[in-house]
């Protein structure tokens, strides 16, 4: 059989003005627009990446932050295979709000197994000197929350956005071969079945 | 003389699969061809012609011969008749080679020319015509593709199944329903029970539908068709991807996340159950869009001649008008945007305007200061005045920083922006700010370039756009839904592909709504649209026939790509800044003229575009003001008026 293209739904929640549109864009486009409009409603791209030799596309969803904007965010939350948790460094309200983000997320999105759902936290803005947010209190956070990766990323400088994806992506994958009951290894392998399949026998 | 015979609906791809003990020759044969909804004679007959067809009377052999239902072909004209023979030469190929590209049948393979003489002899024997009154039930199945079974009243012996392998079935059914009620069988909910009530078709089936005799409809808690075939939708797609052979992985969660969006616009589903008409008159003939000329922008002397000597607006709707069709040049734009959103009375003096810009701009200082003397102690304490000024800061350095207005570091634009979204938090402190509200106001401080002129002007657009920012949001979900009830009615087959793609609530239209095609057009075309949207013509709710005529220029696409969920929001997010406003705004104009000489235009209809308040008004004689077509102050342009709306002082000072 030939190798199969997968995708994989990543999305990017945290408060409005964290930069979710410019990490999105720093990583699909490597480009950086300091006046970037605030995102209206919902939008994604996508990004072809090449996982231990297969094909990998990303669909990485950015949404308003704005609490006004819940009820017509949620629904893009159900299908996703990670969720990048976002904050700004130089904000402290966006760190508080991190959990508020992560349960707003588990309850829309229907996670199954809330523990074992791949999430990944990203300190953006790290290009800023006043910090609010220190890399301490950050990893202590993600430490008691679930031992999520942590980055510190910026998207105006490029730092850590690629490393923070295929960190996603990885964590997607992995959680992925364990829900399909397959030994957890160090690499990460492909063989995602295709969802519909299930659903289409039955 | 040729009988008068006209063609109501029409689509092919329709195809017969006749068992060999129908007396097929091949059981492979697939009988392809083109059914008809016909009006002759002030009857209405559904009629099935195979391609290949020697378009001759008496080679038509109807099923069903015995009985009275079936009745006989009658010939068109011959400039018809030739002309669908150039038309069968040209699909009866194509559409065999669809087929099977897109469900893998076997292409029937002629081995002599002899044999597809006879085939062509073979083919004619499938044709049949029969008046609807005749008709007992249609019921409606699915296989991948719908087919429907015609069943005759006063014969045991039923039509051949007719499969709708390229579609269709919905639009056929849609189209009967203007002529017949179809109500699902209590017994079977795959079958339609067909009953003509009145043979005056030229009756109006709301009157009918308000007669007591068919108050079942009234009751009918779901459109049968689409309860049919929704169960069989998931199944459908499954079997396209695969023959599609597609790799796509995200089948699932798009139609769980349409399926949840279904839940947050809710009212799309009620407004389809209390729309009497949904069930008859979903499909209306609308004709010829007529070609429409944008004039030249409204020049400054032209503005300055149509004042009087003492300032006033001599013929505000001929003004009107002329903005409508041509718009402002820049320089008039300070000025009469000032009229056109209701801050400037039309009739005022501009010695009353002095006074009202005084009185005004006390006002706004008294709000302005409320805010800048809060002590950093007293926000602390204030998390909602703090939220609010968060995100205002934000907004403001990310809102049409290229403007030369607001670019650069330090610009005096942003100061503005920022105070005047301040000020309006005061001036509404429930609503306070939302994202979406700097894009309303950019374009309104870039014109009026002063901050108590600019903060009314944004007043009284806000007035208009406030149910788009509420907490329930309330405006953006009547906006979604009177636009899928306008996109239903104009363009039935788009609207099906985009229900089919679970994208019928119309999603993706969501920016467009929030900020009035803020996002979507250069800063100049968002000025010239807004100036002729605020002109409150040609009807209510214009700016839904604008999402018409851009949805209407990206169909094809959309429809021919097979865009699925995803990629429809994909595309038309993607839109943002590649579109005309000029072809636009004429393409608007030409569905809405359109709609205006359609005689039997369903009362949603009339009511979303405002046709009805328009009566109204018209009939009326008041002296005190000149008549208008739509009154936009007293009619939201998003055709709801919210409850409470704080008073428009400025029209107070006029009147006290």
């Amino acid at each position: 059989m030939t190798a199969r293209k997968s995708l994989l739904k990543v999305i990017l929640l945290g408060d409005g003005g964290v930069g979710k549109s410019s990490i999105m864009n720093r990583y699909v486009t490597n480009k950086f627009d300091a006046h970037l409009f605030h995102t209206i409603g919902v939008e994604f791209l996508n990004k072809t990446l090449e996982v231990d030799g297969n094909q990998v596309t990303l669909q990485i969803w950015d949404t308003a932050g704005q609490e006004r904007f819940r009820s017509l965010r949620t629904p893009f939350y159900r299908g996703s295979d990670c969720c990048l948790l976002t904050f700004s460094v130089d904000d402290n309200q966006s760190f508080l709000n991190l959990s508020n983000w992560k349960k707003e997320f588990i309850y829309y999105a229907d996670v199954k197994e809330p523990e074992n759902f791949p999430f990944v936290v990203l300190g953006n803005k790290v290009d800023v000197t006043e910090r609010q947010v220190s890399s301490e209190e950050a990893r202590l956070w993600c430490q008691e929350n679930g031992d999520y990766p942590y980055f510190e990323t910026s998207a105006k400088d490029a730092t850590n956005v690629a490393v923070a994806f295929e960190e996603a992506v990885h964590r997607a994958l992995a959680a992925d071969d364990k829900a399909d009951h397959l030994i957890p290894t160090d690499t990460v392998k492909l063989h995602r079945k295709p969802r519909s399949a299930t659903a289409c026998c039955s | 003389m040729a009988e008068l015979l006209k063609v109501i609906f029409e689509h092919d791809g329709i195809f017969l699969h006749p068992s060999p003990d129908e007396g097929s020759l091949d059981e492979d044969l697939l009988v392809s061809g083109f059914i008809r909804i016909l009006e002759k004679d002030s009857e209405i007959l559904v009629e099935y012609r195979p391609l290949e067809d020697s378009v001759d009377p008496s080679n038509i052999l109807c099923a069903g011969q015995d009985s009275s239902s079936v009745v006989e072909w009658a010939q068109c004209p011959g400039e018809k008749s030739q002309s669908r023979q150039l038309l069968e030469t040209q699909q009866s190929y194509e559409t065999e080679w669809d087929m099977v590209n897109a469900v893998s049948f076997r292409k029937k393979n002629y081995t002599n020319g002899e044999g597809s003489l006879n085939h062509s002899h073979e083919r004619s024997r499938w044709a049949f015509s029969v008046n609807i009154s005749d008709l007992r039930s249609i019921t409606v199945k699915d296989e991948g593709w719908a087919f429907l079974i015609l069943q005759l009243k006063d014969s045991s012996s039923s039509l051949p199944a007719l499969h709708f392998h390229q579609g269709g079935s919905r639009e056929f059914l849609d189209s009967l329903r203007r002529f017949a009620l179809l109500t699902e069988c209590p017994e079977d909910e795959t079958c339609l029970l067909v009953s003509t009530p009145n043979k005056a078709l030229s009756q109006s089936f709301e009157n009918l539908l308000d007669d007591n005799s068919f108050g079942l409809v009234h009751k009918f808690k779901r459109d049968p068709y689409v309860t049919t075939l929704g169960s069989f939708s998931k199944v459908t797609n499954y079997i396209y991807d695969a023959l599609r052979g597609t790799e796509e992985q995200q089948q699932r969660p798009p139609e769980e996340v349409a399926d949840l969006l279904g839940e947050v616009i809710p009212g799309l589903e009620i407004n389809q159950q209390e729309e009497p008409g949904f069930e008859v008159i979903t499909r209306i003939d609308l004709g010829v869009r007529p070609p429409v000329r944008r004039a030249e922008p409204l020049y400054a002397d032209e503005w300055s001649k149509l004042q009087d000597p003492e300032g006033r607006i001599e013929d505000e709707v001929t003004l009107r008008q002329r903005i409508f069709k041509g718009g402002l040049c820049h320089a008039v734009r300070k000025e009469a945007w000032k009229f056109l959103l209701g801050y400037y009375p039309w009739t005022s003096t501009l010695e009353e305007r002095k006074s009202l810009q005084k009185a005004k701009t006390d006002e706004y200082f008294r709000m302005k200061l409320q805010w800048k003397s809060i002590s950093e102690e007293q926000e602390r304490r204030n998390s909602r005045l703090r939220d609010y000024r968060s995100l205002i800061e934000k907004d403001v350095n990310r809102t049409d920083r290229t403007n030369r207005f607001y670019e650069g570091l330090n610009n005096p634009g942003l100061t503005l922006l920022h105070d005047i979204l301040m000020t309006y938090c005061m001036y509404d402190f429930d609503l306070g700010y939302v994202q979406g509200m700097s894009d309303l106001l950019s374009p309104i401080l870039y014109v009026m370039e002063n901050e108590v002129d600019a903060f009314w002007c944004f007043v009284s657009f806000m007035d208009q756009m406030h149910q788009n920012f509420e907490e329930q949001m309330q405006g953006m979900k009547t906006q979604l839904i009177q636009l899928s009830t306008l996109l239903r009615l104009l363009d039935l087959a788009f609207w099906n592909y985009l229900e089919s793609q679970e994208s019928g609530y119309l999603y993706f239209c969501f920016r467009w709504l929030l900020i009035r095609f803020k996002r979507e057009l250069s800063f100049q075309d968002v000025l010239r649209l807004w100036e002729v949207m605020w002109t409150g013509l040609p009807c209510q709710n214009f700016h839904l026939l604008v999402c018409c005529a851009i949805l209407d220029s990206e169909k094809q696409k959309i429809m021919e790509e097979n865009y699925g969920f995803n990629e429809i929001l994909k595309h038309i997010n993607e839109l943002s800044m590649k579109l005309d406003i000029k072809e636009i705004l004429q393409k608007a104009e030409g569905i809405y003229l359109q709609i205006r000489s359609c005689k039997d235009l369903p009362h949603s209809i009339s009511t979303i575009l405002g046709f009805d308040t328009e009566r109204r008004v018209s009939n009326q004689t008041d002296p005190g003001s000149a008549p208008r077509p739509v009154p936009q102050q007293d009619v939201c342009s998003n055709g709801h008026c919210r409850e409470n709306r704080p008073q428009n002082s400025c029209r107070g000072v006029f009147t006290s």
